[in-house]
């Protein structure tokens, strides 16, 4: 079994290598014969017969080189040179084929290429870019209950450190935002990570200028220190060497600068600022991704073994701990246990470790499987144009090609055209992954920049990946439709090399023409759906004056005063404003269920959720259609939601929503909410999405750090609101955070962005289905009128009319492109009934199943009207001929 | 055993390749199939290029390696020389060589065996 491995690994480098080893014979049978040259004239021969004596005891040459070239392999890249290179020819023949088919598979490898590294960079890592970066692991306490990770407390941080002997260099980090100030340059908030010094020995970079962080600067009572990045440094320093000793402000606290990183350095995930942890304080570190407790594996220790010790050390009561998120911990407590998890993997999501292989490995193959529509439709060109090469595959099945070599020639075409699509595919997929970096790095938890181990760049594994998916591609495009022509067709095309026999269609052409109008047909409505559900709010507008509002975030650490939000509404003097968890537009999604009064079966749906105050729909001018808006009665104990009238369509029944019940789905193992009486239902602000509302009222002064969004009517331009609430904020509490200006419309835009992506997507998507169909449809109606052409020939010469003979011509087409409608109206109609196409973002069109037959039918007819006409203009004389 | 699909010449020359390796240590293409010749006394190779078609399979299948040097005389030439694995194939083919050679020795010759 070696032996046979180690004799394809031969094979495969002497791919990889041709000329290489073609030299290395070359060279070692010239020494050969020089060495034999050498003892023949030793043996006294002259040189000319010294020259023929060593050429004699090596043998024939040219064929000891093509024996030597079959050992090594060589034949054979000889043989896949040539199919490649007739593949190539075939391609420049039936470049329609090679459009058509080309596009949708550039596609299809695109978009799996673009899951692929997305994946591979988020959920596939387990070590970061450190020196021994797989030894760096992550320490958590993991909720198994409630499937979550949870704050570590500072003092289990402290137990661990000093108990454990499994791992060295542990310690902690969590990320902080703070008002950056330094002298002469505009106040600005920062991301900066509260660490502990062992994070500097266990990431093993030297500081570029200056020191770590040291234990010493842990204490209580140090002084305060801070460490900046090389790109801080540069920009914010302009590059001084002077600047270890300088003091900035960070919140209301002075630091001192006593380091900067090299360029590049990021850990413990993209930060630029650090300063040390007090682990002192009774407080807890942050769960993932905010906060980590790190370590690197000692000597000689597994993953499995730390884990072990860990175990046993365990967690502390966390009732003894005050934490953040206390109340949740205390009814969850035996349910936690400490888990150790490679360094990356603590910040992927909330799931366990083979539970990421396995989304990880579904949704690749899901992507994966995207391939095999457009490959069908490329297997039935394929198909068409195997039969029309019957007496190219007979004369070479007669001259003695085996029926795999065959085989293997036409795999080896297809596999030239996906490789093409595939290189099309990798090329593109770079900006296009450019762009989606650029998009992550505006959200907000990731505060400008990706993760110091996520890379977009290229990288062998995808380059594999997408080379396994052209051979797939290869293997279900060429395969099938080769060994249904050899199998079938060769007996036959034997029999009729040179006669005027033609070998007729069978059933498995009908049956792929027919599935490929079929799918065309079933996936037609529901992308179109999908794609204007995304499209309509872009084109039809929010349905309101957005432009008019501006929003500003509010954000910080601490809990606001209860007085907050009224100081900052005094402070922006305009009384049209309103404060809401999420802005208009872009509210999380939650699954709600609605009690239907009757004790039946709870309706639940996913809709998009809101807290809002008072003064909400006043400010955005949304008079409540039924019922009424929120008043005083709502921000006291009573429990009431106001909903719009888009939820009301896909969630209520009957229409009749005021009075109903209704309230967030609880996570698994946690106690439901409370219910909320619908008193209100209010026009969709913004329209036209495919989203309901629902909205309850906030609570004047809510705690935590999650942000508040202030809307504001009217209102000054952005940049004179901005420095109107900073000057609000600093009054305020210095701790606070007030920013991210926008005018509404704005928001709205760039929500739509990847609305936008999606309908492009599904578009090009269709597009290229559609193309492909009307390819197979236009490549049978050649195939028929060729097949025909003698017949037609002797009809038009015995005066039949154009019209009638049309009708004969198009009646094989037309069944089939009826039968694939009728299969994929049925198709579609399971999948309208199975897909609630609102829930998945689209928007139902009525009349859209018979547009869409009557379109693909359409489509069919224009394919097959070329060669109809070809064939009732032929010439009957000619048609005789060479018919 | 060696590979199901070599004829019983090719497996001769197979070992024989391995023994001299062995036997001289790191050796030329040439100098193989010099010894071959000799020691075989040109009954077993019709012509020196068979050799290298040997090596290359046994390269491939890991029991030898190639590596450029200079020989005797101070001409560049690929040496070849025995690995781990190409011992222990050596071994296992030699005990069946004689193994085989006791018992058609019996069969051509059965007074010799009684």
């Amino acid at each position: 079994m070696l032996a046979f491995l180690n004799r394809i690994a031969a094979r495969i480098r002497g791919f990889v290598r041709p000329g290489g080893l073609e030299a290395d014979f070359d060279q070692e049978m010239a020494a050969h014969l020089e060495m034999a040259e050498a003892d023949g004239l030793r043996r006294g021969l002259t040189v000319e017969e010294a020259r023929r004596a060593a050429r004699v005891q090596l043998g024939g040459t040219t064929q000891l080189r093509e024996s030597w070239r079959a050992a090594s392999g060589l034949a054979w890249l000889d043989g896949f040179a040539l199919d490649a290179r007739l593949g190539l020819r075939m391609l420049r023949r039936s470049w329609g084929l090679t459009l058509a088919g080309g596009l949708a598979m550039t596609i299809v490898i695109t978009i799996a290429a673009v899951a692929f590294v997305f994946l591979d960079e988020f959920m596939g890592r387990t070590a970061p870019p450190l020196d021994e970066g797989e030894r760096v692991v992550a320490l958590q306490s993991w909720d198994a209950q409630a499937h979550r990770r949870r704050d570590v407390p500072r003092r289990d941080l402290q137990r661990w450190g000093a108990t454990l002997k499994s791992v060295e260099d542990l310690g902690g980090f969590q990320t902080i935002e703070r008002r950056l100030i330094i002298d002469g340059r505009p106040v600005e908030w920062v991301r900066v990570a509260e660490i502990t010094a062992s994070g500097f020995h266990l990431a093993r970079v030297p500081p570029f200028l200056g020191r770590w962080l040291a234990e010493a600067d842990e204490q209580a009572a140090a002084a305060p220190v801070v460490m900046i990045g090389y790109d801080v440094w540069q920009s914010r320093f302009a590059a001084d060497r002077a600047v270890i000793g300088r003091t900035v402000r960070l919140g209301e606290i002075i630091h001192t600068i006593v380091g900067v990183m090299p360029e590049g350095f990021a850990f413990p995930v993209n930060h630029r600022y650090w300063i040390p942890l007090r682990l002192d304080s009774d407080t807890s570190l942050k769960a993932a991704p905010d906060g980590v407790v790190f370590a690197r594996l000692a000597a000689g220790v597994s993953l499995e073994g730390a884990q072990a010790e860990l175990a046993t050390v365990g967690l502390l009561p966390p009732t003894t701990m005050p934490s953040r998120d206390n109340a949740v911990q205390a009814t969850t407590a035996e349910a936690r246990r400490p888990r150790v998890v490679p360094y990356t993997f603590a910040f992927t999501d909330d799931v366990e470790r083979g539970e990421l292989a396995w989304q990880q490995r579904i949704i690749l193959l899901l992507v994966s499987l995207l391939l095999v529509p457009p490959c069908l439709n490329v297997a039935i060109l394929i198909y068409a144009r195997t039969v029309t090469r019957q007496e190219e595959f007979a004369t070479r099945f007669a001259l003695g090609a085996s029926r795999s070599r065959i085989v293997v020639q036409l795999c080896v075409e297809v596999l030239v055209l996906s490789s093409t699509a595939g290189a099309v595919a990798l090329a593109i997929t770079r900006p296009i992954l450019a762009q989606i970096g650029e998009i992550i790095r505006r959200f907000p938890d990731l505060g400008g920049s990706l993760p110091f181990w996520v890379d977009f760049g290229f990288s062998w594994r995808v380059a594999l990946f997408v080379a396994g998916l052209c051979v797939l591609a290869a293997m279900i495009a060429g395969l099938v439709p080769a060994l249904q022509a050899t199998g079938r067709v060769l007996p036959v095309a034997l029999r009729s090399v040179g006669s005027r026999t033609r070998i007729p269609l069978g059933a498995t052409w009908t049956a792929l023409i027919v599935a490929q109008v079929g799918l065309a047909m079933a996936l037609l409505p529901s992308t179109i759906e999908l794609a204007w559900g995304n499209l309509r709010p872009s084109v039809l507008g929010a349905g309101f004056a957005a432009s008019e509002f501006l929003t500003a975030r509010l954000s910080g650490d601490r809990d606001l005063r209860p007085d907050a939000l009224r100081q900052i509404e005094a402070g922006l003097g305009a009384s049209d404003v309103t404060f809401a968890a999420a802005l208009p537009g872009v509210e999380p999604q939650t699954l709600i269920e609605m009690d239907d009064g009757t004790g039946g079966a709870r309706v639940r749906r996913y809709v998009r959720a809101n807290q809002v105050d008072r003064a909400f729909f006043t400010v955005l001018n949304v008079p409540a259609l039924a019922g009424r808006t929120f008043d005083g009665r709502d921000f006291g104990a009573a429990a009431t939601a106001i909903v719009d009238q888009t939820f009301v369509r896909q969630v209520v029944a009957d229409g009749n929503a005021v009075g109903r019940r209704v309230r967030p789905v609880p996570a698994s193992g946690a106690e439901p909410g409370p219910w909320y009486e619908i008193v209100g239902i209010v026009p969709d602000r913004p329209a036209n999405t495919s989203h309901g509302r629902m909205y309850v009222p906030a609570l004047p002064a809510p705690r935590g750090p999650a942000p508040i969004h202030i809307v504001l009517h009217g209102g000054p331009e952005p940049v004179v609101m901005q420095r109107r609430l900073q000057q609000i904020g600093t009054n305020l509490d210095p701790a606070l955070r007030l920013d991210d200006v926008r005018r509404l419309d704005e928001v709205l835009s760039e929500a739509q962005v990847s609305s936008s992506l999606t309908s492009c997507a599904l578009a090009i998507v269709t597009l290229s289905v559609l193309v492909l169909s009307a390819a197979g449809l236009y490549a049978l109606m050649s195939f028929t009128v060729t097949l025909r052409r003698r017949e037609i020939g002797i009809r038009t010469a015995l005066g039949a009319r154009p019209g009638r003979l049309l009708v004969s011509i198009f009646a094989r087409a037309m069944k089939q492109i009826a039968a694939g409608v009728v299969v994929g109206v049925a198709v579609a109609l399971a999948l309208h009934r199975a897909l609630n196409i609102e829930v998945e973002g689209g928007w139902h069109i009525p009349g859209i199943l018979p547009a869409a037959a009557i379109f693909i039918l359409t489509i069919g007819l224009l394919s097959a009207a070329g060669p109809a006409r070809r064939a009732v203009l032929a010439d009957p004389t000619e048609a005789l001929r060479d018919g | 055993m060696p590979d199901s699909e070599s004829s019983i010449l090719q497996g001769t020359l197979d070992l024989m390749v391995l023994k001299t390796l062995e036997h001289l240590g790191p050796l030329h293409g040439y100098g193989i199939a010099l010894r071959i010749e000799q020691v075989g006394e040109r009954a077993l190779i019709v012509n020196q290029g068979t050799v290298y078609l040997c090596l290359v399979r046994l390269v491939q299948r890991k029991w030898i390696r190639a590596e450029w040097g200079v020989s005797d005389n101070n001409r560049k030439a690929k040496f070849y020389s025995l690995t781990k694995a190409g011992r222990k194939q050596l071994r296992a083919e030699t005990e069946n060589w004689e193994r085989v050679a006791g018992v058609m020795g019996r069969v051509l010759n059965p007074q010799a065996g009684n």
